[in-house]
């Protein structure tokens, strides 16, 4: 079964200090995560944004196996970044799209066994945004992200789904669409209410809202 | 401590993490910290931070993963003061 899963920090959002805690970021990275770190990437990437980087990609993996396996427990400990490549480029000139500008992006492989998942991860001034697919390309992933006027949860939440049901309005242009959740508290898309098989993610975090979805060759 | 008082502890643990002060006060083992208290995922490690600090206890990886309902949190919390 194809899924689709993302994750958004607000990095205004975060306590830097706190995140540069032992005590803090080995709730969410691996000894392995921080060798990979302290490696590869100690001299470019400030390091609470590694750690919101392997956060938003491990949420994002939950999210997408969560539709599948909705007894799913968040594992952050369990779902681990084995690889991560950095972008060649760092600007970002657009906050929705189809695929990514490979050069702009973070390039990750996360084994959470026995899956591998393939995540690309945008890293601007203000957010980390992170979506994570069953394979390698991401051709048919359709994504955005939006600053927001508010924080409030229910605003958050509603407004995800204007700007989500924007983009699926114009690839499904002429079909009543609606954005609901199931049973599971798992999003989905609803055609004439009647559940569509383009699964759905949807996250916010402070002014922050994003979405992805994956559609069908 | 009676697992009344742990509670009112953790109320004030959760306290600073969501705006849902009307739904906090009534909180119960069954209140989800995600879905009811609409606590941003992102603070659920610092919510587990503030306990460990709050009740002088240590939080694995195992027992942090079951912290999603108030329940779970008072079950993890009284396990670990029963340990030390």
């Amino acid at each position: 079964m194809i899924s689709t899963g993302n994750d958004i920090v607000a990095l205004k959002a975060i306590n830097v200090a706190r995140t540069k805690q032992q005590n803090f970021y080995s709730k969410i990275i691996t000894d392995s995560e921080k060798a990979l770190y302290d490696e590869q990437f100690s001299d470019g990437l400030p390091f609470e944004q590694f750690i919101w980087l392997a956060w938003s990609v491990k949420e994002s993996v939950f999210k997408y196996l969560q539709r599948i396996d909705p007894e799913l427990v968040f594992s952050p400990s369990k779902i681990k970044v084995i690889e991560l490549a950095v972008p060649s480029a760092k600007s970002l000139s657009h906050f929705e799209g189809r695929d990514f500008n490979e050069q702009t992006v973070y390039k990750g492989i996360v084994d959470f066994s026995p899956h591998t998942f393939y995540s690309r991860t945008i890293i601007s001034d203000d957010f980390i945004f992170s979506v994570v697919s069953h394979t390698n390309n991401f051709e048919r992933v359709l994504w955005g992200i939006k600053k927001i006027d508010s924080t409030d949860a229910d605003d958050q939440s509603k407004a995800v789904r204007v700007f989500a049901l924007a983009m699926l309005n114009t690839l499904f242009p002429g079909t009543q669409l609606e954005i609901d959740k199931n049973s599971h508290s798992c999003p989905i898309i609803l055609k004439n209410e009647v559940e569509t098989p383009v699964p759905i993610s949807l996250a916010h975090h402070d002014q922050y809202v994003a979405y992805s979805f994956q559609i069908s060759p | 401590m009676t697992r009344e008082e742990t509670l009112n502890e953790l109320k004030k643990v959760i306290a600073p993490y969501t705006v849902n002060k009307e739904m906090l006060a009534g909180i119960n083992d069954q209140t989800d910290l995600i879905r009811d208290l609409k606590i941003n995922s992102a603070n659920l490690v610092d919510i587990i931070i503030d306990a460990e600090a709050k009740y002088d206890i240590e939080i694995d990886y195992d027992s942090a993963d079951k912290m999603t309902n108030v329940g779970s949190c008072l079950d993890v919390i009284t396990e670990k003061i029963n340990q030390k």
